[in-house]
């Protein structure tokens, strides 16, 4: 479904990512992690291109992101994004953070948007809040928000760029609770995030990036196995113990 | 002149705030809307990645602050009959009001400076925000006019309203052109019954509270919006 | 546009007989700059006390230099520039009165223009050097007092030389501000780089060369204002202290 060749992306003359390939099937879920500046979170944004790339091609569902003449809202309004630091709209109210794209984008009529926001709320758990102000609502509450209102427009894939590390060592299973369960439900899912444990309670394949490269990309149980890089291993030491 | 004669006020005052006042409002209201919808889009061409239309904006925003609005006054005064005339096809300048002259004019100026106002609001709201807009399909049409413009407007709204009381004060510019706005009036009947020492001290007392009137309602506005976030 | 334009008109005489428009112009912009320095003396003493005095602990001072900074900031610039033409006058003692309206031209308009711009002035400038004051972190007045200094010497060795390096650039542009303003004067009678202009244009009747002209020079008079400041920064900056221009870049 999502598919990543050969890209390489700069900032100025500093190379940001080199060579980067990989493949996320329909259903998969594929969790991406690395040390701070690894490129991580630079790659997850090029899918939808939030953040240009020079080099390589990116395809989602067959249209390559690169291409200038690719209609990029269209194709970004099939993708689902969750960000770390939640970008919810401050100045809307949670039901319509939710219903904005989908009348706006996906031209539903203003009731049937709101059923849906509302189906969607229930689902995280937040129906009682629905009439709040983002700044109302803790940081969990506001990212499981986040995560309904990426559902809102019908994704056929979801990216989630660090979804939990902007967030209180409490509150990070209530979201994590959320996104296990969406795996769950055969979701196409491509996580940045430093949870091992999600890691390896629902992904499929484990990428490992390190300086703008991708170092290891192998099943969850071969990432998890014996079988790894030193500098995954020692990546991984570093985490588990923290 | 002996004496001091306040009656003079009493005598002109329905002239002078029925014309003069309802000018000078009317003026700075119209000039605020306008200079802060074309001062918004002068910002959306300055932030934009197509360097032709932020190069343009930014020499337009840069040549308006360079210039005294006296000058600026003076040069649409004139100008405006000719564009009026290349506009609807005429072969000779267009007769416009004082009025509608001074519209345009203020609308034109202060545009430049609402602009560097909305610029810096527009900065001012996170580059996240406008992700997650992409992210969910909207446009960039829709992006700006949904999500990014209405905080930017929240952030700025008291530095905007500021800039509106400086416009406020700035109109009285347009006795350069004889227009009869507050101080247009006043002076025409200080000059008439020869009483300059009372009019223009009534004309500064009565700037001065409504000017200082409007700051303060301002601070109050930004201790609240303080507040709230 | 249907406009004859005539560049040469600048090298015609003007009416007035002192010799070609484009030195008729230039003349003006000496009175522009004449005004706007001088101005920018008084304001700058003044708006430097009172911005300081408001930065003080004691409160009534500081009301007082509110008060000053109220007055000034919420009466127009024209209906100032009235005030010190037609009112001041009037108000002072009868023989001074006389001898400043009796003054001759371009003396009677350019006492009162240099005044008025001033006090208008010195109130910005009043701000920047207060908000200049206030962005010092606490401790560097509380290390200044803890070595001893009194709090005049505090502000004369710690804090004012500080606090004047971060309004350097503010001020370039209040000083570009003086210079745009001190075109309110031409309503009092004050023949400078505007005032000609506008004069130009009814003598000759040639409205676009005239105004193209004074835009023209208000430019590179800016141009060469903004340099001569920025060289000015340079030159003050103190390696390490906090840079007033942000470096753009960074994400």
């Amino acid at each position: 479904m999502i598919s990543i060749k050969n890209i390489s992306k700069w900032y100025g003359s500093f190379q940001v990512l080199t060579d980067c390939s990989t493949e996320v099937k329909k259903g998969e879920v594929v969790v991406v992690c690395g040390p701070s500046g690894s490129g991580k979170s630079t790659i997850i944004k090029c899918v939808n291109a939030l953040e240009p790339f020079q080099k390589g091609e990116i395809t989602v569902d067959g249209i390559s992101v690169g291409d200038p003449k690719t209609d990029l809202p269209k194709l970004r309004s099939r993708i689902g994004m969750v960000f770390q630091n939640f970008e919810l709209f401050p100045h809307l109210s949670v039901t319509e953070n939710l219903t904005l794209a989908q009348i706006k984008v996906l031209g539903r009529t203003p009731e049937a948007a709101r059923d849906k926001a509302l189906k969607l709320l229930d689902r995280v758990g937040l129906m009682a809040h629905k009439d709040k102000f983002p700044g109302q609502l803790s940081g969990g509450q506001q990212q499981r928000v986040a995560i309904a209102r990426a559902l809102s427009i019908d994704p056929i894939a979801m990216l989630f760029d660090e979804p939990t590390s902007a967030l209180d060592p409490e509150m990070i299973n209530e979201v994590l609770d959320v996104m296990v369960q969406l795996a769950q439900e055969g979701m196409t899912m491509m996580v940045v995030t430093h949870e091992m444990g999600f890691a390896k309670r629902v992904a499929h394949r484990v990428i490992f990036m390190d300086a703008g490269k991708i170092i290891e990309d192998c099943t969850k149980d071969d990432f998890f196995g014996t079988q790894r890089s030193e500098r995954a291993q020692l990546f991984l030491s570093k985490i588990l113990h923290h | 002149m002996s004496g001091y004669d306040f009656d003079v006020i009493q005598r002109s005052w329905v002239y002078l705030f029925r014309d003069g006042m309802t000018f000078t409002l009317t003026l700075t209201a119209l000039a605020m809307v306008g200079g802060i919808f074309f001062g918004t889009l002068l910002a959306m061409m300055r932030l934009s990645r197509f360097s032709i239309l932020s190069y343009a904006a930014g020499g337009y925003v840069n040549l308006m602050r360079s210039l005294p609005l006296v000058l600026v006054i003076f040069w649409f005064f004139f100008l405006v009959p000719y564009i009026g005339a290349w506009a609807i096809g005429a072969k000779d300048p267009v007769k416009v009001g004082s009025f509608m002259s001074c519209l345009i004019t203020f609308t034109m100026f202060e545009a430049a400076y609402y602009c560097e106002i909305m610029r810096a609001g527009i900065q001012s709201v996170a580059r996240g925000q406008v992700w997650a807009g992409y992210a969910l399909g909207l446009n960039y049409w829709l992006t700006m006019g949904k999500i990014v413009l209405p905080q930017a407007f929240r952030n700025m709204l008291p530095v905007l309203l500021t800039q509106t009381v400086i416009l406020f004060q700035d109109t009285s510019l347009v006795y350069v052109i004889s227009a009869t706005d507050f101080l247009g009036a006043a002076a025409k009947v200080a000059n008439r019954d020869y009483r300059l020492v009372e009019m223009y001290t009534f004309v500064a007392v009565v700037y001065f509270i409504i000017s200082f009137g409007l700051s303060l309602l301002v601070k109050q506005l930004q201790s609240r919006i303080a507040i709230i976030r | 546009m249907n406009y004859n334009w005539e560049w040469s008109i600048y090298l015609a005489a003007e009416p007035g007989g002192t010799g070609i428009y484009i030195k008729y112009l230039v003349i003006g912009l000496g009175w522009t700059l004449a005004t706007a320095l001088a101005a920018w003396v008084i304001a700058l003493a003044i708006g430097s006390v009172v911005g300081t005095l408001r930065t003080t602990p004691h409160k009534w001072v500081v009301r007082l230099g509110n008060a000053y900074v109220e007055i000034f900031r919420n009466v127009p610039l024209i209906v100032q520039m009235f005030l010190w033409f037609f009112v001041v006058p009037e108000l002072l003692p009868k023989a001074l009165g006389d001898w400043v309206k009796q003054m001759a031209p371009p003396w009677g308009s350019y006492l009162p223009a240099v005044m008025c711009l001033g006090l208008y002035t010195s109130v910005r400038i009043a701000e920047q050097v207060k908000s200049g004051i206030g962005s010092l972190s606490r401790g560097q007045g509380m290390a200044g007092t803890a070595l001893g200094l009194t709090l005049g010497q505090n502000y004369r060795f710690v804090l004012l030389p500080q606090a004047f390096r971060i309004v350097l650039p503010p001020l370039t542009s209040e000083f570009m501000n003086v210079i745009k303003n001190s075109s309110v004067a031409l309503t009092i009678g004050l023949l400078e780089l505007t005032g000609r202009a506008r004069a130009m244009q009814e003598f000759s009747f040639k409205v676009f060369e005239a105004f193209a002209a004074a835009t023209v020079i208000y430019l590179l008079t800016n141009l060469v204002v903004v340099y001569g400041m920025r060289a000015l920064e340079k030159k003050v900056r103190v390696p390490g202290l906090i840079s007033a221009s942000p470096t753009a870049g960074g994400h």
